[in-house]
């Protein structure tokens, strides 16, 4: 590990959280400035985070506060990983070790919705994963190699051989940004038949931090997604906007589906899109 | 000296087995298997200092040992047939008598093929074998003692069958250890035929109609298997008149002849693995007490199946063959790991994930490159001790419970702390980065990159298993408002976990230079890049967070916790609560198995069919 990867890495500690937060305040502005309101100030989700900080609330179990953490480290990892170069497919792995802590934190608390999102979010982890996983070894096929340098050292974007992926990447951005209809696990809003699913028994400052995790994990998600079209920094933020983009505008003209329609359905038409596309890199 | 190693790890657990059958006292039973895994220990200690090498120890090269070995084909399956005729089981007939058919046949129309060079070659592979078999076995071993107290005081009998249980279980680690070392394809049929022997008593020990039954199934299909390996070796002997293994995987050999002798002996090897289509016999043999379950079905019996695949991974590359049986074994993995997703029976679950494992192992033997041959084995020796641990920790929970239902462990953690949070380890062992498992299954993925179809099967596979193990920890650790009240356990009981827990967090941790002194010097120097590579720092973030979870555990766990959110007013009564209509209803959980999607009924035939064709493909691509 040279002095460069090292600056690049710690450069990717700070940035990804931060970044992930404006993500998040774009999300809510665009999502109001669709549905005709004016929306919370670019910032807000930091005050929100900040406001939960402060917050001292009885934890629902003993067990929580280590597995926010754990998922946390994991999802800050990730974004590390991805920021030094290193293997995409390992920054997946860990990226999903936090997804699984998030769970079994869930898992861990006394209220029914909160077990029951445990359960969805594990089908959803099912749904993208494979997807996702796929997709990451197309791109290694088509750069030639496994660490995010070569992914994103390429001349040509990447897109022009993977066209068949933009529906399963989509998928993915939406389960993790946890957008409607893959909103299963979490509603966004509360008061639903899950109440916050997977969220329901994180209070406080445990609650905080798995927003930051949040926001971590959703920078990777992007960021692997901006791997379509590489070319430069612009086109890769460009790329990674569109995405958002459209995972927003779905989220507003879409209502919730039921996790089996999710798994029975949508998983497998993405996966079968990306399996196709590996196949035909193959054939060429 | 080596010699000596040699025989205290293959002939000692013999001779102690015979002692716990002739001693009867559970006293000096208990010392004898004590005695046995020091032994065993020192054995594979003293053999792993030497690594690698070649002997000829008299015991297994002698002219009366080759003889013993012609002579073991012939009884093994007669006795086989004996008790197929004795119980009318059409299959173990059939097969039995194949096998006396191939044996007659061997020593009467083939030429006497010159014995193997050395009676023992021991590499990396047959030391990793070698030392899971002794440790994780040995361990084992100790836990059957508290463990098989307990399961005769539950069944009430007058006579205890302890001594033979014993007696087979210590031989077993015996013949498994031989298998590991021996070089001449006899020796190893010899050793292979008597692990098939060991597990067929073992299952049908408890003498249930149950028991029985699955110990036939068992017997039949590696009985089969058994014809598919001698078979193999009778036609490896006819083509080149060798059955010195080290010779026999030269590729330079296997230019231009027929693959049909290697296709066999691995088509014998996915048998004893219990690959699809013949998952079943593992599945059955889940009725046997759980510490067989764990030694043989899981960390050492299974593992030969593997291990004769990856013995023979140097022919394999680049061939049709090796091509279909990475097929074959990525499929596996993926409709296994499906399966096990749809049980709520934690000893399936187990299994099921066994398989898929083996699976995993048997891929990247059909792949054949040093890398993935490296990467099989670190999943072969980390698998062995992390299964292993799981089995433990279910056994110990059911005899804590009396139910082996996922359902009825719900909450485990308050119950038997100790054995609960070990198996929460265990299972998150499998699927974490940085730990061995994940990062061997990363290292296959990787590795398979020529062919697209097993990566994306290897994917879901990846996926699946991640679901399974986070659902199995978190049911363990779910939270319910039961007052701690911890059962006491043996010391005899929770060592053995312990041990086990620290080899495989252990060996989990240490992956990446197992795998980088498995692999040839040329390609050592690249061992630790990638994946393998960012394992160093990623033990410090583990650590890193393993410490700040650790203080935030400290300052939590004497909180209060809050009231549970369930929607409604909580009532008087423990567990129900005033919700919807005014009504009183009463809270209950429950997994989600989605028996829709993963049922073993739906998916069984169905996968079994691709999967037989697959095997068949195999055979079919080795005769054309």
């Amino acid at each position: 590990m040279n002095l460069t990867t090292f600056y690049l890495a710690v450069a990717g500690l700070i940035l990804a959280p931060l970044l992930g937060g404006l993500v998040a305040g774009v999300d809510r502005v665009v999502t109001a400035r669709l549905q005709s309101r004016m929306g919370p100030p670019l910032l807000q989700p930091f005050y929100d985070v900040g406001k939960l900080w402060s917050k001292i609330i009885a934890p629902a179990s003993h067990w929580q506060g280590l597995f926010v953490r754990w998922a946390l480290v994991a999802s800050l990892a990730s974004d590390v990983l991805l920021a030094a170069g290193a293997d995409v497919l390992m920054c997946f792995f860990v990226q999903a070790a936090s997804a699984s802590f998030v769970a079994v934190g869930a898992f861990c608390g006394s209220s029914p919705y909160s077990k029951l999102g445990a359960q969805r979010e594990l089908f959803q982890l099912l749904a993208y994963e494979p997807v996702f996983l796929v997709a990451i070894l197309c791109m290694a096929k088509v750069s030639g190699g496994f660490d995010a340098y070569s992914f994103m050292a390429s001349q040509q974007p990447l897109l022009f051989k993977l066209p068949l992926l933009i529906p399963g990447l989509l998928f993915v951005v939406l389960v993790k940004l946890r957008k409607s209809p893959f909103d299963i696990s979490a509603s966004h809003h509360m008061h639903q038949e899950v109440v916050r699913g997977v969220y329901t028994d994180y209070a406080g400052r445990d609650f905080a931090l798995l927003e930051i995790a949040h926001w971590a994990d959703v920078v990777v998600v992007l960021w692997i997604c901006s791997f379509m079209w590489a070319t430069s920094a612009l086109s890769m933020v460009i790329t990674a906007g569109l995405f958002l983009f459209a995972a927003l505008v779905i989220d507003n003209i879409s209502a919730r589906l039921t996790w089996r329609h999710m798994l029975k359905v949508v998983a497998p038409a993405c996966l079968i899109l990306a399996t196709a596309n590996l196949l035909w890199l193959y054939m060429e | 000296m080596l010699d000596a190693y040699i025989g205290v790890l293959v002939l000692w657990p013999l001779v102690a087995g015979l002692a716990c059958l002739v001693l009867q006292s559970p006293g000096v039973r208990s010392a004898l298997v004590l005695a046995t895994g020091a032994a065993l220990a020192v054995g594979a200690l003293g053999v792993a200092s030497q690594a690698p090498f070649t002997a000829n120890p008299g015991f297994l090269s002698s002219e009366t040992a080759l003889h013993v070995a012609e002579a073991a084909a012939f009884v093994f399956p007669a006795y086989f047939l004996l008790r197929g005729l004795m119980r009318k089981h059409l299959l173990v007939i059939l097969f039995s008598c194949a096998q006396l058919a191939l044996a007659a046949f061997g020593v009467t129309q083939l030429p006497a093929a010159p014995a193997a060079q050395s009676a023992v070659v021991c590499d990396g592979l047959s030391l990793a074998l070698l030392l899971v078999v002794s440790f994780a076995g040995s361990f084992i071993c100790i836990f059957a003692l508290p463990y098989m107290k307990h399961h005769e005081e539950h069944l009430h009998l007058k006579v205890s069958r302890q001594p033979g249980f014993f007696l087979v279980l210590l031989a077993f680690l015996g013949f498994m250890n031989g298998l590991a070392l021996s070089n001449d394809l006899r020796m190893f049929e010899l050793f292979f035929e008597a692990t098939t022997l060991c597990s067929f008593l073992l299952i049908g020990h408890d003498n249930t109609e149950e028991a029985k039954t699955s110990a036939f199934r068992a017997l039949w299909i590696n009985c089969l298997g058994g014809v598919f390996l001698h078979s193999g070796i009778l036609l490896a002997q006819k083509q080149f008149n060798l059955v010195d293994i080290s010779a026999l995987v030269n590729p330079a050999l296997w230019t231009g002849a027929s693959m049909l002798p290697i296709a066999l002996l691995a088509l014998a090897g996915c048998v004893k693995a219990a690959q699809m289509p013949f998952q079943s016999w593992l599945l059955g043999a889940m009725v046997a007490p759980t510490p067989v379950s764990a030694l043989l079905h899981s960390s050492t019996m299974v593992k030969a199946g593997v291990f004769i695949c990856l013995r023979l991974s140097p022919v394999l590359q680049g061939t049709v063959t090796g091509k279909i049986l990475l097929l074959v074994g990525a499929f596996t993995f993926f409709a296994t790991s499906a399966l096990a997703l749809g049980q709520s029976n934690a000893k399936k679950i187990l299994a099921y994930s066994t398989i898929a494992n083996l699976g995993l192992i048997i891929a990247c033997a059909g792949i054949g490159t040093p890398v993935a041959v490296s990467a099989g084995i670190v999943l072969l020796v980390i698998h062995a001790a992390t299964k292993g641990l799981l089995f433990l920790c279910v056994g110990d929970m059911e005899q804590t419970i009396g139910s082996r239902d996922l359902e009825d462990l719900r909450g485990m953690v308050s119950k038997s702390p100790v054995t609960a949070l070990a198996a929460v380890a265990g299972a998150m062992a499998m699927i974490l980065p940085p730990l061995g498992m994940l990062v061997g299954k990363w290292a296959a993925l990787e590795a398979a990159a020529q062919s697209p179809v097993a990566m994306v099967l290897m994917a879901l596979g990846s996926a699946l298993g991640v679901v399974c193990w986070v659902r199995f920890a978190g049911t363990l650790l779910s939270g319910k408002a039961i007052k701690p009240k911890a059962s006491p356990t043996s010391a005899l009981t929770s060592m053995p976990i312990l041990a086990m827990l620290a080899s495989a967090v252990g060996l989990g941790m240490a992956a990446p230079w197992l795998n980088a002194l498995l692999l040839p010097e040329a390609s050592a120097a690249s061992a630790l890049s990638g994946g393998w590579g960012l394992m160093p720092s990623l033990f410090v973030v583990a650590m890193l967070g393993w410490i700040i979870g650790m203080k935030v555990l400290g300052r939590q766990s004497a909180a209060t916790l809050s009231t549970p959110y369930i929607g409604g007013l909580p009532s008087v009564e423990k567990g129900t609560y005033v919700g919807p209509l005014g009504r009183t209803w009463v809270l209950s959980e429950g997994n989600e198995y989605a028996t829709e999607l993963f049922g073993e009924a739906k998916l069984t035939k169905f996968l079994g069919a691709l999967a037989g064709a697959l095997l068949l493909a195999l055979v079919g691509g080795a005769i054309i």
